[in-house]
């Protein structure tokens, strides 16, 4: 059934097309341009990242370095959950982290049920959505993106880009060197719903709570900013 | 779903007369149309935006030969299966196949307008699979056995009390009373992530297919389409040609229109990019991805005049904005697809027969062609089907009648405006006493809800010529 309904769709497809040749379809393509994007919050980029997390009903903080971003991790999962364990893809950034310095307990590997906290190290965060980018596979399950209840994300700010069109330049830069992703993910707040009298509430399916942790030299008043901008 | 769009007039009626639904659909048409425009005064280049989209769309839809064939080179060489289905039914037959092929039981669902097109749940069912909705809308309607009553929203026309009442009736929730909508969805998040992780077939729809890396895209703000994704070993992307753009950023251009005009977020929380199936070293993911790619009279529409109608991005604003819509809601169109731009698509994608009074389910007041972010001139893509029923005398042959009469009075505007100034006289003469009309002959229906004022004796045209005469 499928072979002959394809033969009758790209025919009657190739009917209604214009019939030009790839050359010339290119160059339309071309001639179209890029889109508008949205206008960052404020002037800078750091600051407007960090706003449109709290805007997604994330929460945020800073680190300069990986033993800053162990003990914030360190500090919000007990805070949380009194814990010090979590669970982390099997990503070579993640295992390089001194978790020993700030007692933390990772398991590398997919999340499993009644595990509540994964950490994920993204590959990109976008400024206009306030969204990191993961790509799922052995460095990131997909459970760990979807089924903890927090889910943690660390972010390297060199890796903070403005808008969409500027993170698929740099998912193409990365794809020219590695193989295609098997999932792109945009992650922007924790999972919603707002299916019952238009209501928001969290925790739909996936993460009730979504922690961004932005990585490197950002100057701390970037957060300050960010908080008195995002509040309500 | 099963269509009865050939009632409309009937359903419309009786949804008129339900009080409480009513009242929650005043306050959806009020509150949906604030949340969108607060959205796109936000966007400072939201026209550009719109038509650059736009002028993205027309191209793929010009070229979709050339992008249909590298979309399905690419999504092969990313490891996936695709299948090509002319009609509803071949698509419900290919995804039975592939579930009886791995003697699948269980099926969950994220939510699909095709599949919902196609009335896959009930083709499953029958074949005795247990299939879940799993996002909240579509699960809720699933248990009450109902059908969507809204594109993006399907469960909106239900109170959460309603919904309350339902999950008391439903599941064993043994002390618990889901006193707040807090609970409610707690509880239908416990259901359906047993349900997940035991499925044994994912199907998901699309909002876009990436010809240049056969990468398909997927939006929700709950992350049930992710989870049917990635946990069933077995994933079944349904989806239709038209949804082809030619690249990547297309698509996250496509979104930040769409997430605007639907819900009035400036982004949803999960957008994802699926490329096929899980790679030897991942921990998790679909051992086997299925691509199926639905025609159902698409082709028909491309090579028609209401091939703009294929640019449709379902964002569910020109319902939100439309009158009729918004006074007898989703459920009376009959139709998977409803308001404005399902009294275009029903009749393109079933027959004109049938779907006869959806065209004329429109006030002509132009709103949903202001709001439609893919720039959609439904109001004439409208009047254009109702112009074809004339032709093809679908049309009652009454209104048929009536619509000669008013041409050759319009081209005769003597006549015309002697006959409505002695109508209009005849009628002040007969009504002037009790200042207005309970029945008047050809108004029924109107004066079935209201009373009809007595006209104060002189027609428009008297009145102004008149005036021009004193001036
Ligand atoms: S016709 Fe336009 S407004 Fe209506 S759902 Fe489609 S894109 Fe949205």
């Amino acid at each position: 059934m499928t072979d002959s309904s394809r033969a009758g769709i790209f025919s009657r497809v190739r009917q209604a097309s214009a019939g030009a040749d790839s050359a010339e379809i290119a160059a339309q393509l071309r001639s179209l341009g890029r889109a508008p994007a949205a206008a960052l919050p404020c002037a800078d980029l750091y600051t407007s990242f960090l706003i449109n997390v709290l805007k997604n009903h994330g929460t945020a903080d800073l680190a300069s370095n990986r033993s800053e971003a162990v003990t914030a991790t360190s500090k919000y999962i007990y805070q949380h959950y009194n814990t010090h364990r979590l669970v982390a893809g099997n990503d070579p950034r993640l295992a390089a982290m001194p978790w020993r310095e700030a007692g933390v307990l990772p398991r590398f590997g997919a999340l499993e049920p009644g595990e509540p906290v994964s950490l994920s190290y993204a590959r990109l965060a976008v400024a206009e959505l306030g969204a990191v980018v993961t790509f799922t596979g052995k460095a990131n399950p997909a459970a760990n993106n979807l089924l903890a209840e927090n889910h943690i994300v660390m972010v390297d700010c060199m890796d903070l880009v403005v808008d969409m069109e500027a993170a698929w330049e740099r998912i193409r830069q990365i794809t020219d060197q590695e193989q295609r992703p098997r999932g792109v993910n945009f992650i922007a707040g924790p999972s919603s719903t707002a299916d019952i009298e238009g209501k928001q509430i969290y925790g739909a399916h996936g993460p009730r709570q979504w922690h961004v942790i932005l990585l490197g030299d950002v100057p701390a008043t970037a957060l300050q900013e960010a908080r008195s901008i995002a509040a309500p | 779903m099963e269509q009865h769009s050939d009632t409309f007039l009937e359903n419309a009626s009786k949804a008129l007369g339900n009080k409480a639904q009513a009242d929650i659909r005043d306050l959806l048409g009020l509150f949906t149309p604030l949340l969108r425009n607060a959205a796109v005064d936000n966007f400072e280049h939201f026209e550009a935006l719109r038509h650059h989209v736009k002028r993205v769309r027309q191209h793929s839809l010009d070229n979709l030969d050339h992008y249909l064939a590298t979309y399905e080179q690419q999504a092969l060489k990313n490891g996936n299966r695709v299948h090509f289905a002319n009609s509803g039914d071949d698509l419900n037959s290919i995804v039975l196949d592939i579930c009886q092929q791995h003697n699948a039981q269980r099926i969950a669902k994220g939510k699909s307008m095709i599949t919902e097109e196609t009335g896959l749940n009930d083709f499953l069912q029958r074949a005795n699979l247990d299939v879940m909705e799993t996002d909240l809308g579509e699960y809720i309607i699933q248990q009450a056995g109902e059908t969507p009553s809204h594109i993006v929203g399907p469960a909106l026309h239900k109170s959460a009390d309603e919904v309350r009442q339902l999950f008391l009736q439903k599941h064993d929730l043994g002390e618990r009373e889901l006193d707040n909508t807090e609970d409610i969805v707690g509880e239908a998040r416990q259901i359906l992530r047993e349900h997940f992780l035991k499925a044994q077939v994912g199907i998901i729809g699309a909002n876009a297919l990436v010809a240049e890396d056969g990468y398909s895209m997927l939006v929700t703000n709950e992350g049930n389409g992710d989870l049917c994704a990635n946990l069933p070993p077995v994933l079944i992307i349904c989806t239709s040609v038209e949804r082809i753009l030619p690249r990547a950023e297309d698509a996250t251009a496509m979104l930040r229109l769409l997430v605007r005009s639907a819900t009035g977020q400036s982004q949803t929380c999960y957008t994802s990019f699926y490329s096929g199936p899980r790679r030897e070293q991942d921990v998790d993911g679909p051992l086997e991805t299925h691509i199926v790619l639905l025609d159902n009279r698409r082709t028909e529409i491309l090579a028609s005049d209401y091939r703009e109608m294929l640019q449709c991005i379902r964002c569910g604003a020109c319902l939100n904005h439309c009158p009729i819509y918004n006074s007898v809601g989703g459920h009376a169109y009959g139709s998977v697809y409803m308001g404005p731009m399902g009294s275009v698509l029903t009749p393109l994608l079933s027959s004109l027969e049938e779907s006869n009074a959806l065209p004329n389910a429109c006030t002509s007041c132009g709103r949903c062609a202001e709001v439609c972010p893919a720039e959609i001139p439904l109001p004439d893509l409208l009047r254009d089907l109702r112009h074809q029923e004339t032709v093809e005398k679908i049309t009652a042959p009454r209104w048929r009648i009536g619509l000669k009469l008013h041409t050759w009075l319009a081209r005769n505007p003597r006549l015309y405006h002697w006959l409505t100034g002695v109508g209009i006289h005849l009628l002040h003469l007969a009504g002037r006493k009790r200042g207005s009309f309970r029945k008047l002959p050809l108004a029924g229906g109107w004066t079935s809800q209201r009373d009809f004022p007595t006209p104060q004796g002189k027609t428009f045209m008297q009145q102004y010529r008149a005036q021009r005469k004193q001036s």
